[in-house]
């Protein structure tokens, strides 16, 4: 679809097919682009994102939510953050909106293989990782993988992704762990940060990749922890969000010392952020 | 075809009559106010061409300008949602007059929207230009072409390439555009003699020998590649930057934009590209406020970084190309001649 795309800021006609209310303030869309060739030539990779447009509110990047692994399904799990995404809350199953992609370097999904694999994430954060995870338990190159997954949320209400959550809590494969920053009458799991879960993680750090996503704070916490644990730097893997208006490297406005999050990312290893200067994770 | 041929002054205007036959014309204009901007070129004959000041704006806002419609988009009653492409077509333009700074920051602004990725609009324009470049025989000011590589006398990028003998211009035939147009009209042109030539050299030593500022260009970007540059010096830059964007507006190669959607009515509106500037607070703002950018010192690291170091370190050469505009417009002083200062100083 890229390659062959004439005008790179053209956004595709694409229908809400379904909306699954995940929390107060998240909600995932199913979407298929109105054009059947469209449709059916649509590839993408785990950690991919989207440039959504909400019609007269401009254009935002997105991370896709959904798996590859399943045909025919894009999710954009959204969260209603400003005016953009404000808007999108306001849609129902048939209104359209305009999409570009998938733009972004994706997860190492080679490099997972054969690897036992954690993810922690915070909140929305669970999106981009739950194409990993649901890509993961698809296919067979994975069978032989061990899922941890911790999941933080600010409260038991606040949890998102609960159908998926369920799934993965009854997988034998996976092994997911919740936390809340607040209780709320009914809830007795861990209360605490996500990191306070890293004590129930049994991985070896040798064979073991974490990925993570959440807020800047979560992201550097959890690093912090992780390193104390002897991770190597190029086996913890994070993505990133960032401020977008092409999606493509040229407008600039998600410089992040020498990379732009949208063509250099939004995936990156420890090891590569270690070796830049100025940005939010700077010691 | 001969390399170098002369064109006589006295044939200037009759020259760019004929010219003005098949292209539209972008020329150095002085107004009425006594400005001079790059600026349309209709009437040959009434215009005040002036090939001795050095233009205000660059070509920039002619290949990328300051505001551009890229979409119309329409949403109708059957939940339709549709972008149609706003196909303005370029007339072939004629460039004339581009100092060597300029065509340095052109050809520039090339990598950017055509090797990072095709932008069809610049693309559309870029192809319908020609460029008749003016070598420089009298650097400004706060010009540094000379530190930047980046002129003051260019020998790549134009199809035409002329230096100012006093009553005729030497010109050098460069891209293909240039042949087609000396072919053309090829009784403006004599070939040129070798005193001619001698004398083009003549200038070159004399222009090489003109800049008033020493600019350390090399240094600082040495400096900034060994990461020697304190982090004091982008505090005291910070402080003083007043977040006008001036800088970034006035400069040949910056590039950045944002979109933002214009409605019209509830059914349709446009998608419009704007100049946008890297020094600006909430260029790096996300929904919800957070921004990622350090506040203070990181946007403006951001613009001496990219144009002394990143791109240093992916096309080889700085793009700073030198012009001092930045150095004209800024009126807290953290202009990149202050900058190149500041980072060259021992610590």
């Amino acid at each position: 679809m890229q390659a062959e795309r004439k005008n790179l800021y053209l956004p595709y006609t694409a229908e809400i097919s379904e909306i699954i209310e995940e929390n107060s303030q998240i909600k995932t869309f199913v979407l298929a682009f109105v054009d059947q060739e469209l449709q059916q030539e649509f590839s993408y990779e785990p950690g991919q994102f989207m440039m959504l447009s909400v019609p007269h509110c401009g254009e935002a990047p997105i991370s896709i939510s959904s798996s590859p692994a399943q045909p025919d399904s894009l999710h954009l799990s959204i969260r209603a953050a400003g005016k953009l995404t404000g808007a999108m809350h306001e849609l129902t199953p048939g209104d359209t909106v305009g999409l570009r992609g998938p733009y972004g370097r994706p997860f190492p999904m080679a490099d997972l293989v054969g690897h036992d694999l954690m993810f922690v994430a915070g909140g929305i954060g669970l999106a981009p990782l739950r194409s990993v995870i649901s890509t993961c338990l698809a296919e067979a190159r994975f069978a032989n993988n061990r899922l941890t997954i911790l999941y933080g949320s600010r409260t038991p209400s606040d949890i998102a992704f609960q159908a998926d959550l369920d799934s993965w809590q009854n997988n034998p494969q996976v092994d997911c762990h919740l936390t809340v920053d607040l209780a709320e009458p009914g809830w007795d799991d861990e209360v605490g940060v996500v990191t306070s879960l890293l004590d129930r993680v049994t991985l070896d750090p040798a064979r073991s990749k974490a990925l993570i996503c959440g807020p800047g704070l979560m992201i550097k916490a959890v690093i912090g922890e992780l390193k104390s644990r002897n991770y190597h730097n190029k086996n913890i893997i994070t993505t990133l969000e960032r401020h977008m208006k092409c999606g493509v490297g040229l407008c600039r406005h998600c410089h992040m010392d020498q990379t732009l999050v949208c063509k250099d990312g939004p995936v990156f290893t420890w090891a590569e952020l270690l070796k830049l200067k100025g940005t939010e994770f700077d010691p | 075809m001969t390399d170098k041929l002369i064109l006589k002054k006295d044939h200037l205007t009759a020259f760019l009559r004929k010219l003005r036959k098949d292209y539209l014309l972008v020329a150095p204009l002085q107004n009425h106010h006594g400005d001079t901007l790059f600026d349309q070129l209709d009437d040959v004959d009434s215009s005040a061409l002036d090939l001795c000041n050095q233009p205000q704006n660059s070509i920039k806002e002619f290949m990328f300008p300051q505001q551009e419609t890229l979409f119309k988009y329409q949403i109708t009653e059957t939940n339709g949602y549709e972008f149609t492409p706003t196909t303005e077509t370029t007339a072939p333009t004629i460039y004339f007059g581009v100092r060597s700074c300029d065509v340095s920051a052109l050809l520039y602004m090339d990598v950017t929207f055509l090797q990072t990725a095709t932008d069809p609009h610049y693309l559309a324009r870029r192809q319908q230009s020609v460029l008749i470049g003016l070598n420089c025989n009298k650097p400004y000011a706060n010009c540094f072409c000379n530190a930047t590589k980046s002129g003051p006398f260019l020998e790549y990028g134009t199809d035409l390439q002329l230096t100012d003998l006093g009553d005729r211009f030497l010109v050098e035939v460069g891209r293909a555009k240039g042949e087609e147009i000396v072919r053309k009209w090829p009784h403006f042109f004599n070939p040129a003699e070798d005193e001619d030539k001698k004398l083009q050299y003549q200038v070159f030593l004399e222009t090489r020998g003109g800049f008033s500022q020493l600019v350390h260009v090399n240094q600082a970007i040495k400096r900034l590649n060994e990461n020697e540059v304190p982090d004091s010096v982008w505090a005291t830059l910070s402080q003083r930057c007043q977040d006008c964007g001036g800088c970034t507006y006035i400069c040949p190669t910056c590039t950045c934009f944002t979109i933002t959607d214009q409605p019209l009515s509830t059914t349709e509106g446009l998608r419009v590209r704007s100049w946008d500037g890297c020094t600006f607070s909430g260029f790096t703002r996300m929904a919800g406020g957070h921004n990622p950018v350090k506040r203070g010192t990181g946007a403006i690291r951001q613009r001496f970084m990219h144009k002394l170091h990143y791109d240093v370190k992916s096309h080889g050469r700085p793009s700073c190309v030198g012009c001092g505009r930045c150095v004209n417009i800024c009126f807290g002083g953290t202009d990149i001649i202050r900058f190149i200062e500041m980072a060259g100083q021992e610590v």
